[in-house]
Protein backbone atom coordinates (compact mmCIF):
# COMPACT_ATOMS: atom_id res chain seq x y z
CA UNK A 1 0.00 0.00 0.00
CA UNK A 2 1.14 3.51 -0.98
CA UNK A 3 2.10 4.99 2.69
CA UNK A 4 1.22 8.26 1.67
CA UNK A 5 -2.36 7.01 0.61
CA UNK A 6 -2.74 4.75 3.46
CA UNK A 7 -5.41 6.78 5.72
CA UNK A 8 -3.17 5.52 8.99
CA UNK A 9 -4.56 7.66 11.83
CA UNK A 10 -2.44 5.73 14.73
CA UNK A 11 -1.59 7.93 17.53
CA UNK A 12 2.07 7.98 16.77
CA UNK A 13 1.52 8.50 13.52
CA UNK A 14 -0.50 11.45 14.39
CA UNK A 15 2.04 13.44 16.86
CA UNK A 16 5.16 12.40 14.09
CA UNK A 17 3.85 14.13 12.07
CA UNK A 18 2.44 17.43 13.41
CA UNK A 19 4.23 20.32 12.52
CA UNK A 20 6.84 21.17 14.74
CA UNK A 21 4.99 24.17 16.32
CA UNK A 22 2.52 21.83 17.71
CA UNK A 23 4.93 19.10 18.53
CA UNK A 24 6.77 21.55 20.44
CA UNK A 25 3.71 22.49 22.25
CA UNK A 26 2.80 18.48 22.95
CA UNK A 27 6.88 18.26 24.30
CA UNK A 28 5.56 21.08 26.79
CA UNK A 29 2.33 19.98 28.25
CA UNK A 30 3.72 16.31 28.30
CA UNK A 31 6.47 17.75 30.46
CA UNK A 32 3.92 19.95 32.94
CA UNK A 33 1.64 16.78 33.24
CA UNK A 34 4.65 14.60 34.14
CA UNK A 35 6.01 16.85 36.50
CA UNK A 36 2.40 18.00 38.09
CA UNK A 37 1.90 14.22 38.85
CA UNK A 38 4.98 13.52 40.19
CA UNK A 39 4.18 16.83 42.26
CA UNK A 40 0.37 15.49 43.12
CA UNK A 41 2.49 11.83 44.50
CA UNK A 42 4.85 14.22 46.29
CA UNK A 43 2.20 15.85 48.20
CA UNK A 44 0.09 13.36 48.49
CA UNK A 45 2.64 11.30 50.29
CA UNK A 46 4.24 14.35 52.38
CA UNK A 47 0.06 15.26 53.40
CA UNK A 48 -0.76 11.84 54.43
CA UNK A 49 2.23 11.46 56.67
CA UNK A 50 1.58 15.44 58.12
CA UNK A 51 -2.08 14.09 59.38
CA UNK A 52 -0.56 10.86 60.78
CA UNK A 53 1.74 12.68 63.08
CA UNK A 54 -0.16 15.22 63.73
CA UNK A 55 -3.04 12.99 65.23
CA UNK A 56 -0.44 11.00 67.04
CA UNK A 57 1.70 14.10 68.34
CA UNK A 58 -1.99 15.56 69.46
CA UNK A 59 -3.11 12.24 71.54
CA UNK A 60 0.36 11.91 73.00
CA UNK A 61 -0.05 16.08 73.80
CA UNK A 62 -3.62 15.59 75.55
CA UNK A 63 -2.76 12.58 76.66
CA UNK A 64 -1.42 14.07 79.96
CA UNK A 65 2.10 13.33 79.74
CA UNK A 66 4.85 15.42 81.06
CA UNK A 67 5.77 18.39 78.99
CA UNK A 68 9.36 18.36 80.03
CA UNK A 69 9.73 14.64 78.51
CA UNK A 70 8.25 15.45 75.74
CA UNK A 71 9.98 18.25 74.80
CA UNK A 72 13.29 16.05 75.03
CA UNK A 73 11.80 13.13 73.39
CA UNK A 74 10.72 15.98 70.06
CA UNK A 75 13.87 17.42 70.28
CA UNK A 76 15.72 14.31 70.13
CA UNK A 77 13.83 13.14 66.84
CA UNK A 78 14.15 16.07 65.00
CA UNK A 79 14.36 15.20 61.70
CA UNK A 80 11.54 13.26 62.13
CA UNK A 81 9.41 15.33 63.58
CA UNK A 82 6.25 16.32 62.36
CA UNK A 83 5.05 20.24 61.72
CA UNK A 84 2.62 20.72 64.83
CA UNK A 85 5.89 18.87 67.25
CA UNK A 86 8.26 21.41 65.90
CA UNK A 87 6.13 24.21 66.78
CA UNK A 88 5.88 22.51 70.23
CA UNK A 89 9.26 22.21 70.61
CA UNK A 90 10.26 25.76 69.32
CA UNK A 91 7.65 27.28 71.74
CA UNK A 92 8.97 25.35 74.63
CA UNK A 93 12.42 26.42 73.98
CA UNK A 94 11.46 29.98 73.56
CA UNK A 95 9.58 29.53 76.72
CA UNK A 96 12.18 27.78 78.73
CA UNK A 97 15.01 30.30 77.57
CA UNK A 98 13.07 33.10 78.76
CA UNK A 99 11.59 31.99 81.93
CA UNK A 100 15.41 31.18 83.22
CA UNK A 101 15.98 35.21 82.62
CA UNK A 102 15.06 36.69 85.95
CA UNK A 103 13.31 40.08 86.12
CA UNK A 104 10.84 38.85 83.04
CA UNK A 105 7.10 39.81 82.98
CA UNK A 106 4.69 36.95 82.22
CA UNK A 107 3.57 38.99 79.15
CA UNK A 108 7.09 39.07 77.86
CA UNK A 109 7.90 35.65 78.31
CA UNK A 110 3.86 34.27 76.49
CA UNK A 111 4.53 36.89 73.77
CA UNK A 112 8.04 35.50 73.29
CA UNK A 113 7.35 31.83 73.03
CA UNK A 114 4.40 32.90 70.65
CA UNK A 115 6.15 34.73 68.06
CA UNK A 116 8.94 31.73 68.40
CA UNK A 117 5.90 29.33 67.69
CA UNK A 118 4.17 31.87 64.74
CA UNK A 119 7.77 31.41 63.11
CA UNK A 120 7.84 27.79 62.76
CA UNK A 121 4.39 27.82 62.32
CA UNK A 122 4.79 29.63 58.99
CA UNK A 123 7.90 27.97 58.04
CA UNK A 124 6.25 24.68 58.12
CA UNK A 125 3.16 25.74 56.52
CA UNK A 126 5.91 27.19 53.84
CA UNK A 127 6.80 23.68 53.72
CA UNK A 128 3.64 22.09 52.91
CA UNK A 129 2.48 24.53 50.61
CA UNK A 130 5.17 23.97 48.19
CA UNK A 131 4.65 23.22 44.65
CA UNK A 132 1.18 23.68 45.28
CA UNK A 133 2.14 26.79 42.60
CA UNK A 134 3.02 24.45 40.21
CA UNK A 135 -0.04 22.35 40.26
CA UNK A 136 -2.53 25.47 39.79
CA UNK A 137 -0.39 27.04 36.97
CA UNK A 138 -0.64 23.70 35.39
CA UNK A 139 -4.56 23.59 35.86
CA UNK A 140 -5.14 27.14 34.50
CA UNK A 141 -2.30 27.49 31.76
CA UNK A 142 -2.63 24.11 30.21
CA UNK A 143 -5.80 24.07 28.48
CA UNK A 144 -4.50 27.64 27.04
CA UNK A 145 -1.31 25.65 25.45
CA UNK A 146 -3.56 23.07 24.21
CA UNK A 147 -5.77 25.08 22.46
CA UNK A 148 -3.11 26.78 21.12
CA UNK A 149 -1.70 23.61 19.87
CA UNK A 150 -5.13 23.08 18.24
CA UNK A 151 -5.46 26.16 16.66
CA UNK A 152 -2.17 25.92 14.90
CA UNK A 153 -2.55 22.57 13.35
CA UNK A 154 -6.27 23.61 12.55
CA UNK A 155 -4.87 26.68 10.67
CA UNK A 156 -1.86 24.30 9.27
CA UNK A 157 -4.67 21.71 8.15
CA UNK A 158 -6.77 24.55 6.45
CA UNK A 159 -4.18 26.42 4.49
CA UNK A 160 -3.24 23.11 2.89
CA UNK A 161 -6.88 23.35 1.83
CA UNK A 162 -6.37 26.71 -0.37
CA UNK A 163 -4.40 24.27 -2.92
CA UNK A 164 -7.60 22.06 -3.74
CA UNK A 165 -10.61 23.26 -5.82
CA UNK A 166 -13.06 21.53 -3.79
CA UNK A 167 -12.36 20.61 -0.27
CA UNK A 168 -13.33 17.04 0.96
CA UNK A 169 -13.07 16.14 4.39
CA UNK A 170 -10.85 13.76 4.20
CA UNK A 171 -8.01 16.73 3.17
CA UNK A 172 -8.80 17.84 6.60
CA UNK A 173 -9.68 15.01 8.93
CA UNK A 174 -6.29 13.94 9.79
CA UNK A 175 -4.76 17.58 10.23
CA UNK A 176 -7.83 18.46 12.77
CA UNK A 177 -6.67 14.94 14.64
CA UNK A 178 -3.31 15.72 15.16
CA UNK A 179 -4.35 18.99 16.22
CA UNK A 180 -6.82 17.99 18.58
CA UNK A 181 -4.22 15.88 20.57
CA UNK A 182 -3.01 18.91 21.80
CA UNK A 183 -6.49 20.30 23.43
CA UNK A 184 -6.65 16.72 24.84
CA UNK A 185 -2.94 16.47 26.30
CA UNK A 186 -3.42 19.77 27.65
CA UNK A 187 -6.69 18.67 29.19
CA UNK A 188 -5.24 15.86 30.94
CA UNK A 189 -2.74 17.69 32.48
CA UNK A 190 -4.78 20.11 33.48
CA UNK A 191 -7.48 17.77 35.37
CA UNK A 192 -5.76 16.29 38.19
CA UNK A 193 -3.71 19.31 38.59
CA UNK A 194 -6.86 21.12 39.39
CA UNK A 195 -8.50 18.55 41.57
CA UNK A 196 -5.38 18.04 43.11
CA UNK A 197 -4.46 21.56 43.71
CA UNK A 198 -8.09 22.04 45.61
CA UNK A 199 -7.98 18.94 47.50
CA UNK A 200 -4.33 19.71 48.77
CA UNK A 201 -5.74 23.10 49.80
CA UNK A 202 -8.49 22.19 51.79
CA UNK A 203 -6.22 19.78 53.90
CA UNK A 204 -3.07 21.90 54.27
CA UNK A 205 -6.24 24.87 55.51
CA UNK A 206 -7.75 22.13 57.79
CA UNK A 207 -3.69 21.34 59.60
CA UNK A 208 -3.22 25.20 59.60
CA UNK A 209 -6.33 25.51 61.65
CA UNK A 210 -5.55 22.81 63.89
CA UNK A 211 -1.47 24.00 64.48
CA UNK A 212 -2.76 27.04 65.37
CA UNK A 213 -5.46 25.89 67.50
CA UNK A 214 -2.72 24.46 69.24
CA UNK A 215 -0.40 27.66 69.63
CA UNK A 216 -3.37 29.46 71.14
CA UNK A 217 -3.83 26.39 73.39
CA UNK A 218 -0.14 25.66 74.38
CA UNK A 219 0.50 29.30 75.03
CA UNK A 220 -2.52 29.21 77.72
CA UNK A 221 -0.79 26.09 79.32
CA UNK A 222 2.18 27.70 79.58
CA UNK A 223 0.86 30.36 81.02
CA UNK A 224 -0.68 28.91 83.74
CA UNK A 225 2.47 27.14 84.26
CA UNK A 226 4.71 30.71 84.97
CA UNK A 227 3.72 31.88 88.18
CA UNK A 228 4.50 28.37 89.81
CA UNK A 229 8.23 28.25 88.47
CA UNK A 230 8.91 32.17 89.22
CA UNK B 1 22.29 33.86 70.62
CA UNK B 2 22.21 30.24 69.36
CA UNK B 3 19.68 31.00 66.72
CA UNK B 4 20.50 28.19 64.06
CA UNK B 5 18.97 25.89 66.28
CA UNK B 6 15.43 27.24 65.98
CA UNK B 7 16.45 28.78 62.09
CA UNK B 8 16.64 25.02 60.19
CA UNK B 9 14.39 24.25 58.07
CA UNK B 10 14.42 20.44 57.87
CA UNK B 11 13.53 19.14 54.79
CA UNK B 12 12.31 15.68 55.25
CA UNK B 13 13.40 13.10 53.14
CA UNK B 14 9.98 12.42 50.68
CA UNK B 15 9.72 9.44 48.99
CA UNK B 16 10.59 11.86 45.80
CA UNK B 17 11.57 8.53 43.48
CA UNK B 18 8.27 6.44 44.23
CA UNK B 19 6.07 9.27 43.36
CA UNK B 20 8.14 9.53 39.72
CA UNK B 21 7.57 6.01 39.19
CA UNK B 22 4.11 6.67 39.89
CA UNK B 23 3.43 9.95 37.60
CA UNK B 24 5.10 7.44 35.06
CA UNK B 25 2.98 4.90 35.71
CA UNK B 26 0.16 6.73 35.11
CA UNK B 27 1.09 8.24 32.12
CA UNK B 28 1.62 4.56 30.59
CA UNK B 29 -1.60 3.46 31.87
CA UNK B 30 -2.89 6.67 29.65
CA UNK B 31 -1.06 5.85 26.53
CA UNK B 32 -1.77 2.37 26.39
CA UNK B 33 -5.56 3.36 27.22
CA UNK B 34 -5.31 5.80 23.98
CA UNK B 35 -3.59 3.24 21.76
CA UNK B 36 -5.51 0.19 22.90
CA UNK B 37 -8.66 1.50 23.57
CA UNK B 38 -9.27 4.10 20.84
CA UNK B 39 -9.26 2.62 17.51
CA UNK B 40 -7.63 5.21 15.07
CA UNK B 41 -7.58 3.13 12.27
CA UNK B 42 -10.18 3.48 9.38
CA UNK B 43 -11.51 -0.24 8.18
CA UNK B 44 -13.25 -0.40 5.52
CA UNK B 45 -16.08 -2.62 5.60
CA UNK B 46 -15.31 -5.78 3.74
CA UNK B 47 -18.18 -6.23 0.96
CA UNK B 48 -20.27 -9.55 1.99
CA UNK B 49 -19.84 -12.06 -0.05
CA UNK B 50 -22.66 -14.69 -0.22
CA UNK B 51 -21.83 -17.97 -1.98
CA UNK B 52 -24.54 -19.48 -3.29
CA UNK B 53 -24.48 -23.15 -3.09
CA UNK B 54 -27.12 -25.52 -4.71
CA UNK B 55 -26.55 -28.39 -2.57
CA UNK B 56 -24.30 -28.59 0.29
CA UNK B 57 -21.16 -30.80 0.00
CA UNK B 58 -20.00 -30.22 3.30
CA UNK B 59 -21.39 -31.74 5.87
CA UNK B 60 -20.83 -35.59 5.74
CA UNK B 61 -23.36 -37.38 3.82
CA UNK B 62 -25.01 -40.03 6.14
CA UNK B 63 -23.29 -43.11 5.07
CA UNK B 64 -25.11 -45.21 3.87
CA UNK B 65 -25.53 -47.57 6.33
CA UNK B 66 -25.51 -51.31 4.68
CA UNK B 67 -25.18 -53.87 6.53
CA UNK B 68 -22.90 -56.71 5.84
CA UNK B 69 -24.50 -59.17 4.13
CA UNK B 70 -25.14 -61.82 6.21
CA UNK B 71 -23.54 -65.18 5.37
CA UNK B 72 -26.03 -67.58 3.88
CA UNK B 73 -26.17 -70.22 6.45
CA UNK B 74 -24.55 -73.19 5.80
CA UNK B 75 -26.72 -75.50 3.40
CA UNK B 76 -27.53 -78.59 5.86
CA UNK B 77 -26.31 -81.63 3.40
CA UNK B 78 -29.57 -83.83 3.72
CA UNK B 79 -28.07 -87.44 5.17
CA UNK B 80 -29.50 -90.14 3.34
CA UNK B 81 -31.44 -92.34 5.21
CA UNK B 82 -29.04 -95.38 6.32
CA UNK B 83 -29.96 -97.81 4.53
CA UNK B 84 -32.32 -100.32 6.59
CA UNK B 85 -31.11 -103.29 7.48
CA UNK B 86 -33.30 -106.21 6.17
CA UNK B 87 -34.59 -107.86 8.68
CA UNK B 88 -35.03 -111.16 7.17
CA UNK B 89 -34.57 -114.44 8.86
CA UNK B 90 -31.94 -116.56 7.36
CA UNK B 91 -32.91 -119.88 8.88
CA UNK B 92 -35.26 -120.23 6.42
CA UNK B 93 -35.95 -122.48 3.46
CA UNK B 94 -34.30 -121.49 0.35
CA UNK B 95 -37.09 -120.91 -1.67
CA UNK B 96 -37.17 -118.07 1.20
CA UNK B 97 -33.80 -117.67 0.20
CA UNK B 98 -33.99 -117.00 -2.92
CA UNK B 99 -36.49 -114.39 -2.52
CA UNK B 100 -34.99 -113.18 -0.38
CA UNK B 101 -31.71 -112.97 -2.87
CA UNK B 102 -34.62 -111.53 -5.15
CA UNK B 103 -35.39 -109.16 -2.74
CA UNK B 104 -32.22 -108.51 -1.74
CA UNK B 105 -31.17 -107.74 -5.69
CA UNK B 106 -33.86 -105.19 -5.48
CA UNK B 107 -33.06 -103.77 -2.49
CA UNK B 108 -29.84 -103.31 -3.32
CA UNK B 109 -31.29 -102.05 -6.94
CA UNK B 110 -33.43 -99.70 -4.82
CA UNK B 111 -30.50 -98.80 -2.67
CA UNK B 112 -28.54 -97.52 -5.50
CA UNK B 113 -30.90 -95.58 -6.78
CA UNK B 114 -31.42 -94.12 -3.88
CA UNK B 115 -27.87 -93.45 -2.91
CA UNK B 116 -27.19 -91.75 -6.87
CA UNK B 117 -30.88 -89.41 -5.48
CA UNK B 118 -28.89 -88.67 -2.74
CA UNK B 119 -25.42 -88.25 -4.51
CA UNK B 120 -27.46 -86.03 -7.59
CA UNK B 121 -29.15 -84.10 -4.37
CA UNK B 122 -25.39 -83.36 -3.02
CA UNK B 123 -24.07 -82.13 -5.99
CA UNK B 124 -26.76 -79.96 -6.99
CA UNK B 125 -26.47 -78.71 -3.22
CA UNK B 126 -23.27 -78.02 -3.23
CA UNK B 127 -23.72 -76.15 -6.60
CA UNK B 128 -26.07 -73.88 -5.30
CA UNK B 129 -23.82 -73.01 -2.51
CA UNK B 130 -20.87 -72.03 -4.29
CA UNK B 131 -23.39 -70.08 -6.47
CA UNK B 132 -24.14 -68.52 -3.47
CA UNK B 133 -20.91 -67.61 -2.34
CA UNK B 134 -19.53 -66.26 -5.77
CA UNK B 135 -23.29 -64.40 -5.43
CA UNK B 136 -22.26 -62.73 -1.97
CA UNK B 137 -18.80 -62.39 -2.84
CA UNK B 138 -20.09 -60.66 -6.08
CA UNK B 139 -22.28 -58.75 -3.58
CA UNK B 140 -19.72 -57.76 -1.05
CA UNK B 141 -17.54 -56.34 -3.55
CA UNK B 142 -19.71 -53.93 -5.02
CA UNK B 143 -20.76 -52.67 -1.77
CA UNK B 144 -16.88 -52.06 -0.77
CA UNK B 145 -16.98 -50.02 -4.42
CA UNK B 146 -19.33 -48.34 -3.51
CA UNK B 147 -18.45 -46.70 -0.15
CA UNK B 148 -14.97 -46.81 -2.14
CA UNK B 149 -16.55 -44.22 -4.68
CA UNK B 150 -18.73 -42.42 -1.25
CA UNK B 151 -15.36 -41.66 0.20
CA UNK B 152 -13.40 -40.31 -2.90
CA UNK B 153 -16.67 -38.16 -3.47
CA UNK B 154 -16.51 -36.82 -0.23
CA UNK B 155 -12.77 -35.92 -0.04
CA UNK B 156 -13.18 -34.18 -3.42
CA UNK B 157 -16.45 -32.34 -2.02
CA UNK B 158 -14.38 -31.40 0.70
CA UNK B 159 -11.09 -30.27 -1.49
CA UNK B 160 -13.57 -28.56 -3.76
CA UNK B 161 -14.99 -26.37 -0.60
CA UNK B 162 -11.86 -25.43 0.79
CA UNK B 163 -10.58 -24.46 -2.63
CA UNK B 164 -13.69 -22.46 -2.71
CA UNK B 165 -13.56 -20.89 0.99
CA UNK B 166 -9.97 -19.53 -0.21
CA UNK B 167 -11.12 -18.17 -3.37
CA UNK B 168 -14.00 -16.07 -1.43
CA UNK B 169 -11.93 -14.95 1.22
CA UNK B 170 -9.04 -13.68 -1.38
CA UNK B 171 -12.54 -12.36 -3.54
CA UNK B 172 -13.42 -10.35 -0.41
CA UNK B 173 -9.80 -9.32 -0.01
CA UNK B 174 -9.17 -8.38 -3.39
CA UNK B 175 -12.51 -6.53 -3.15
CA UNK B 176 -12.04 -4.65 -0.06
CA UNK B 177 -9.23 -3.20 -1.73
CA UNK B 178 -11.08 -2.73 -4.62
CA UNK B 179 -13.48 -0.72 -3.03
CA UNK B 180 -10.85 1.27 -0.91
CA UNK B 181 -9.10 2.41 -3.86
CA UNK B 182 -12.26 3.58 -5.51
CA UNK B 183 -13.22 5.43 -2.83
CA UNK B 184 -9.32 7.41 -2.62
CA UNK B 185 -9.97 7.48 -6.61
CA UNK B 186 -12.85 9.44 -5.69
CA UNK B 187 -11.84 11.99 -3.57
CA UNK B 188 -8.89 12.66 -5.43
CA UNK B 189 -10.90 13.36 -8.29
CA UNK B 190 -13.76 15.07 -6.28
CA UNK B 191 -11.09 16.95 -4.49
CA UNK B 192 -9.94 18.05 -8.07
CA UNK B 193 -13.51 19.15 -9.39
CA UNK B 194 -14.78 22.34 -10.14
CA UNK B 195 -18.52 22.59 -10.28
CA UNK B 196 -20.05 24.59 -12.63
CA UNK B 197 -22.39 27.58 -11.39
CA UNK B 198 -25.44 26.24 -12.74
CA UNK B 199 -25.21 22.62 -11.39
CA UNK B 200 -28.58 21.58 -10.19
CA UNK B 201 -29.12 18.51 -8.18
CA UNK B 202 -26.86 15.41 -8.20
CA UNK B 203 -26.14 14.20 -11.62
CA UNK B 204 -24.20 11.45 -12.59
CA UNK B 205 -21.43 11.50 -15.09
CA UNK B 206 -19.88 7.79 -16.38
CA UNK B 207 -17.24 7.93 -17.61
CA UNK B 208 -13.88 5.41 -19.13
CA UNK B 209 -10.51 5.76 -18.03
CA UNK B 210 -7.74 4.23 -19.90
CA UNK B 211 -4.88 4.00 -17.30
CA UNK B 212 -1.39 3.21 -17.72
CA UNK B 213 0.17 0.52 -14.72
CA UNK B 214 1.56 3.11 -13.11
CA UNK B 215 -2.15 5.29 -12.80
CA UNK B 216 -1.31 7.85 -15.57
CA UNK B 217 -4.16 9.04 -17.08
CA UNK B 218 -4.34 8.33 -20.70
CA UNK B 219 -7.79 8.99 -21.66
CA UNK B 220 -10.92 9.79 -20.24
CA UNK B 221 -14.04 9.63 -22.61
CA UNK B 222 -18.00 10.18 -20.69
CA UNK B 223 -19.80 7.20 -21.40
CA UNK B 224 -23.07 8.69 -19.72
CA UNK B 225 -23.11 12.20 -19.46
CA UNK B 226 -25.17 13.63 -16.90
CA UNK B 227 -27.14 16.45 -19.20
CA UNK B 228 -24.68 18.97 -18.58
CA UNK B 229 -21.68 19.42 -20.71
CA UNK B 230 -20.33 21.91 -18.46
CA UNK B 231 -20.54 19.59 -15.35
CA UNK B 232 -19.16 16.92 -17.70
CA UNK B 233 -16.05 18.60 -19.35
CA UNK B 234 -15.59 19.53 -15.45
CA UNK B 235 -15.33 15.63 -14.37
CA UNK B 236 -12.83 14.78 -16.92
CA UNK B 237 -10.87 17.57 -16.10
CA UNK B 238 -10.33 16.80 -12.89
CA UNK B 239 -10.30 13.23 -13.41
CA UNK B 240 -7.08 14.54 -15.87
CA UNK B 241 -5.79 16.85 -13.14
CA UNK B 242 -6.03 13.82 -10.65
CA UNK B 243 -3.47 11.94 -12.59
CA UNK B 244 -1.82 9.87 -11.28
CA UNK B 245 -4.62 8.03 -9.75
CA UNK B 246 -4.05 5.87 -6.47
CA UNK B 247 -3.78 2.02 -7.58
CA UNK B 248 -3.92 -0.93 -5.01
CA UNK B 249 -0.65 -2.87 -5.56
CA UNK B 250 -2.81 -5.95 -5.32
CA UNK B 251 -2.40 -7.63 -8.67
CA UNK B 252 -5.78 -8.96 -8.61
CA UNK B 253 -7.35 -5.62 -7.59
CA UNK B 254 -5.37 -3.82 -10.12
CA UNK B 255 -6.81 -5.65 -12.86
CA UNK B 256 -10.10 -4.19 -11.98
CA UNK B 257 -8.36 -0.38 -12.85
CA UNK B 258 -5.71 -0.59 -14.90
CA UNK B 259 -6.64 -0.99 -18.30
CA UNK B 260 -9.76 0.59 -18.55
CA UNK B 261 -11.38 1.93 -15.21
CA UNK B 262 -15.10 2.59 -15.56
CA UNK B 263 -15.95 5.65 -13.57
CA UNK B 264 -18.62 6.92 -11.98
CA UNK B 265 -18.87 10.57 -10.59
CA UNK B 266 -21.56 12.29 -8.58
CA UNK B 267 -20.70 15.88 -7.20
CA UNK B 268 -22.13 15.27 -3.75
CA UNK B 269 -21.68 12.01 -1.85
Amino acid sequence: MNPELSQDLSLLHLILNASFPVQVVMLLLLGASLMSWWFIFIKLFALKRALRVTDAFEREFWGGGDLNALYQRVAAERDGAGEMERIFEAGFREFMKLRQQAGVSVHVIIDGTRRAMRATYQRELDGLESHLSFLATVGSVSPYVGLFGTVWGIMIAFMGLSSVAQATLAQVAPGIAEALIATAMGLFAAIPAVVAYNRYTHDIDRLANRMESFMEEFSNILQRQVPKAV
Amino acid sequence: MNVPADARFVSRSDPKLLAGVLALGVHLAFVLLLVFGVSWQTQHPAPVMVDVWQDLPEPQPARPQLAPPKPAPPPKAEEPPPPKAPDIALEKKKAEAEHLKKLKAIEAAEEKARAEAAKAAREKLQAEQKKRDLLRQMEEDDLRRVADEEAAREANAMKQAAARAAASARQTEVSRAMGQYRDLISAKVRGNTRLPDNLKGNPEVRCLVKLLPTGEVQSVRVTRSSGNTAYDDAVVRAIEKSSPLPLPSDRDARAAFVPELSFVHRPKE
